[in-house]
């Protein structure tokens, strides 16, 4: 009876957890040749790839031991008001910045720093406590990543949980086109490009000749998955 | 003369000037870029096509993510460029008109309006849709045609992050009949990427340059299973073959096409005809820093008619029309047809207008016309 009945009056958390998208894809499924096309269709949207250099200087660093309890003090001020007042995304990354403002007193940084006076008294009575710098932990290193990346839009779109909207009402999600009205598709030999009628077994792309299929299997067969 | 400042932020291209001016004053890249001679990431001056740098291996970072706004830092950063140093405004002096993709969400508009309004302080705001200012401009253009007699016009946008068909009635859009394909130029670039370094050179990072290419040497087909079969051929029989340099920095800083004259044989092909005469070219080897497109020039803007094709699972653009269409009306059906408005950077390969009317005409009832009109200047 218990856990039935309990689950309406269970505290759940409402952190975003984020799966790496090759995660989500290999939980989704484990067909190989799904795999290999979704990994092509999410390079094919991709901005540039990787391009966005580690910017934080290197001689910045945490210091741990002090600076821990203010950190557990901010957050869990985050995570009770999280629980209570539904924050946006934009006002959990101002209190965030806040631990930031603790925690590299010597950056101050241009981005995200808010406007309202509350997090600025808070922010000053922070920064008297600031201390020499130690080596930063490898979390606190992924947590200054995960904040200073600005929030990719999928990731605010799923949070604006726009299904629940009824359907009357127009949104992002409701003006995607759709699927085609005839599955029947072309296919393109991935080698040379040209109509291909034959199919690779391990990975499932085309060709359209055994010179391009040897040329596959030398070069990219499993190029995405494996 | 006015104190607006018009802004169609856009997910490639920033188009800013005054209000009441016929053109854009200013056209720059949304990004801010880092070529290799450079350790910081430098603000455009002017499109990449028209400067003069070495774009090879530039790095990229964008504000605009899918056509929606998520890094307001860096856009404010941009945006303050373009304000001081080349449309010389005084922010706190002028009125801005913006224009913001449909169905944004509350957040972004939040921090969009922070942006305008705390950081640079304008004095008033207008926050616009893009169709609905197509269509305005087209009614303004051609005031006796049957746009702005009927007040009703389908607007076809096929911008950098996606592609929109957006039905506009008395200068309102109809948001339940907008339908969008996550296709647009910034995928078609990709695409072109993966085909070339598949096939000849790894240019996985050359966004800017692939872009150039992009633009100069690919164009509609008509019918690709013929063309198909004149791509196969060899020597000067392939009329579709062309040749791009690649910049090396010594001799030359930009990429360049071998042969413009010969990137042109293709228009020679009409209906069903058959070439005349190929051309006389060189014979010579692919040396290094530079490559061969035959059949990606028509396969990648295909994909934006058919994206089942690359296996997405989305209708083409004749789809997308005929439903947007659908989903507004049955009165407005006929008047839509015949006021189709392309617009976006994306409708300016040769020959797309005439695919497009010959994907669109079986899908369209018989009594219905259809007309598509395009943005001349």
């Amino acid at each position: 009876m218990d856990d039935d009945n309990s689950n309406a009056l269970r505290r759940m958390s409402t952190r975003t957890r984020k799966v790496a998208p090759k995660m989500a894809a290999a939980l989704g499924s484990s067909d190989n040749r799904s795999q290999a096309a979704l990994a092509r269709l999410e390079a094919l949207e991709n901005d540039n790839a990787g391009i966005e250099a580690v910017e934080m200087n290197d001689d910045d660093e945490a210091s741990l031991d002090e600076d821990d309890q203010e950190i557990g003090f901010i957050q869990s001020l985050m995570d009770i008001e999280a629980h209570t007042h539904r924050y946006t995304s934009i006002e959990i990354s101002f209190l965030q910045s806040l631990i930031d403002i603790e925690a590299h007193t010597r950056r101050y940084t241009s981005s995200g720093i808010p406007f309202s006076t509350r997090f600025m008294i808070l922010s000053t009575y922070m920064q008297k406590r600031s201390k020499g710098t130690k080596r930063k932990t490898r979390q606190a290193k992924a947590l200054e990543n995960a904040r200073k990346a600005p929030r990719s839009f999928l990731e605010l779109l799923h949070e604006a949980n726009l299904e629940s909207l009824p359907p009357h009402v127009p949104s992002y999600l409701r003006a995607a086109v759709g699927p085609p009205s005839s599955t029947s598709r072309r296919h393109f030999c991935s080698v040379c490009g040209f109509s291909a009628k034959y199919t690779c077994v391990t990975c499932g792309m085309r060709f359209c000749s055994c010179r391009c299929q040897n040329i596959h299997n030398d070069t990219r067969c499993m190029k995405f998955v494996a | 003369m006015s104190n607006v400042v018009v802004l169609d932020n856009g997910g490639g291209f920033i188009k800013a000037g005054q209000g009441g001016e016929r053109n854009p004053a200013v056209v720059i890249p949304n990004c801010l870029y880092r070529p290799l001679t450079s350790k910081k990431f430098l603000h455009p001056t002017t499109t990449f096509s028209s400067s003069p740098d070495d774009l090879t291996s530039a790095a990229i970072r964008r504000p605009i993510d899918r056509g929606y706004l998520i890094n307001p830092d860096l856009q404010r950063d941009i945006w303050s460029h373009l304000f001081t140093s080349l449309l010389h405004v005084t922010p706190s002096s002028s009125s801005l008109l913006l224009t913001e993709p449909l169905f944004s969400l509350p957040s972004i508009q939040r921090s969009t309006d922070e942006l305008v309004f705390e950081d640079f302080g304008f004095s008033s705001l207008v926050v616009a849709d893009s169709p609905s200012l197509v269509h305005l401009y087209e009614t303004s253009c051609r005031p006796c045609g049957l746009v702005s007699e009927a007040q009703c016009s389908l607007v076809v946008d096929c911008g950098f992050s996606f592609t929109q068909a957006s039905p506009v009635f008395q200068n309102i859009t109809l948001n339940y009949g907008v339908k969008r394909i996550d296709l647009g130029g910034k995928a078609l670039t990709n695409y072109l990427k993966e085909l070339v370094s598949y096939r000849a050179i790894n240019v996985m990072d050359e966004t800017l340059l692939m872009d150039d290419v992009k633009e100069k040497l690919c164009f509609v087909s008509l019918d690709v299973e013929r063309d198909l079969q004149f791509a196969r051929k060899h020597g000067k029989d392939n009329l579709f073959r062309c040749t791009y340099v690649l910049p090396d920095g010594v001799t030359h800083t930009k990429g360049y096409v071998k042969d413009p004259e010969a990137a042109k044989r293709h228009l020679a092909l009409t209906d069903g005809a058959s070439p005349s005469e190929a051309i006389e070219t060189k014979n010579e080897t692919d040396q290094l820093g530079e490559f061969d497109l035959t059949n990606e020039r028509f396969l990648v803007p295909e994909m934006i008619f058919q994206p089942a094709d690359l296996g997405m699972n989305e209708a083409g653009l004749a789809e997308c029309i005929v439903r947007a269409v659908n989903a507004c009306h049955p009165y407005l059906h006929p008047v839509l047809y015949q006021s189709i408005i392309l617009t976006g950077g994306s409708t300016l390969f040769p020959r797309f207008v005439e695919r497009l009317e010959k994907d669109l005409r079986p899908l369209v009832p018989d009594d219905y016309q259809v007309n598509i009109t395009t943005q001349e200047e």
